[in-house]
Formats: structure tokens, sequence, C-alpha cells
């Protein structure tokens, strides 16, 4: 699939890339959001990412907003549910752009609006077998 | 009315859903009623988001009588 939303599979980072590019765009920034080994000082082995039924539709509402900055010829992400190990993509984000500052900003303010815009929950598991939901009291 | 925990809020709850009667309540009064006995539940709904029907809920004072569905949304963690 090579199209924004919410997946439940390993998410195709070249054939998203190949997607997004055009020859109207000088610049293509890529951008992997990816489970590490470590969080807050605790050893990290997996996370599972939950999302509510609305984060689908917000995505695509995300995606068509940055697309129509000035100079974005195209703007794809995909963000994974489901259990993923260290080193899994957990949100991949393609921006192609005439010029690269443009590609560089929409990007980075994309990643900030998921953080803050997205119904997507994680569960941590942790090295002791324990696991805790990140942000949640 | 439907009420429906996610992700930590679930754990928090010990149940993904459960139906409450509604008539007359306020999202005040239900957050008592759901947090009498429970205090990790309380701590969560603290900094949770409510959506009822899937708009967003301003205030403690607004009526539920009319609400069939509560999603309660922990502070979101995507990324």
């Amino acid at each position: 699939m090579t199209e924004s939303g919410i997946v439940d599979v390993d998410i195709d980072i070249a054939a998203l890339t190949d997607a997004v590019s055009s020859q109207e765009a000088g610049a293509v920034v890529t951008f992997n959001g990816v489970v590490r080994l470590h969080d807050h000082g605790k050893a990290v082995t997996g996370i599972e990412y939950v999302g509510h039924p609305s984060a689908d539709e917000t995505l695509h509402a995300g995606v068509a907003e940055f697309a129509g900055r000035e100079g974005i010829h195209g703007i794809i992400a995909q963000h994974r549910v489901g259990y993923l190990g260290i080193g899994g993509v957990a949100l991949f984000v393609a921006v192609a752009a005439t010029h690269r500052g443009q590609a560089f900003s929409c990007i980075s303010d994309f990643v900030d609006w998921v953080k803050g815009n997205m119904p997507i929950w994680k569960k941590q598991f942790l090295e002791d077998g324990s696991y805790e939901w990140s942000e949640c009291p | 009315m439907l009420i429906r925990y996610f992700a930590g809020a679930a754990d928090a709850a010990g149940h993904e859903n459960e139906t409450v009667d509604a008539a007359g309540m306020t999202v005040g009064s239900l957050r008592s009623r759901l947090t009498d006995g429970n205090e990790q539940l309380g701590k969560v709904l603290a900094v949770a988001a409510l959506l009822a029907d899937g708009a967003r809920v301003e205030s403690d004072d607004d009526d539920l009588s009319d609400v069939s569905q509560l999603d309660i949304l922990p502070p979101f963690a995507g990324g």
C-alpha cells in the first residue's frame, strides 16, 4: 500500500518514497520513527501501538492540511499499529517539495503534529517483563 | 450510554467497555462515579480527553443524557 493511513503490517519505506517523488520536486525528505532500546533509563524490548478508530481519519486530515503548504508536491505518512520489536518503524513520513527547506520544515512540523494530534498509544514492554503505557499516569 | 476505555484507561478501569445509565448525568458526576474506589482510573481521567459521540467534551457541566457513546482517551503517544 502506498497511500497514507494506519497500517498493521511493516511499512514499505522504499515504495512510499518512490510514490511521493515527482519530477517537480527537487527535494524528497523522509522520517522514520523507530522503536528504540531504551526509554527514560529503562531497557525496552518492544512496543505495541494501539489506535483509536478515528486515527486513520485524523491522519488523512493532517496529511491533507500539510499537502497544501507552499512548495509541497506530495506527502505520504503511515503509522503502524500492533507489536514492533526494537528497530521497528512505527511512523514513516515522506515529503516531496520544490526546495529542501520546504521539505525539511514540513516534515518536522508534521511529526510534531502527529505527536500532538494522533489518537495513538504505546504499550512499552520492558526487559524486566513489565509494561507501561507511555504518557499515561 | 456505552463507555469505551482506551489503552491505559482500559487497564485502569479493568475493562474496555461498560454501559451506564447516563440520564440526568453530567460529565462531572460521571467522573465521580467512575473514580470512586478506583484511584488509578482517577489519575488517568484527570488527564484524559473525552469524546461524546465523537465530539470533544469541553466542560464537566456537559449533560450526558443524550450521549450514546463516550470514549475515554489517555494522553496521546504516537510517533
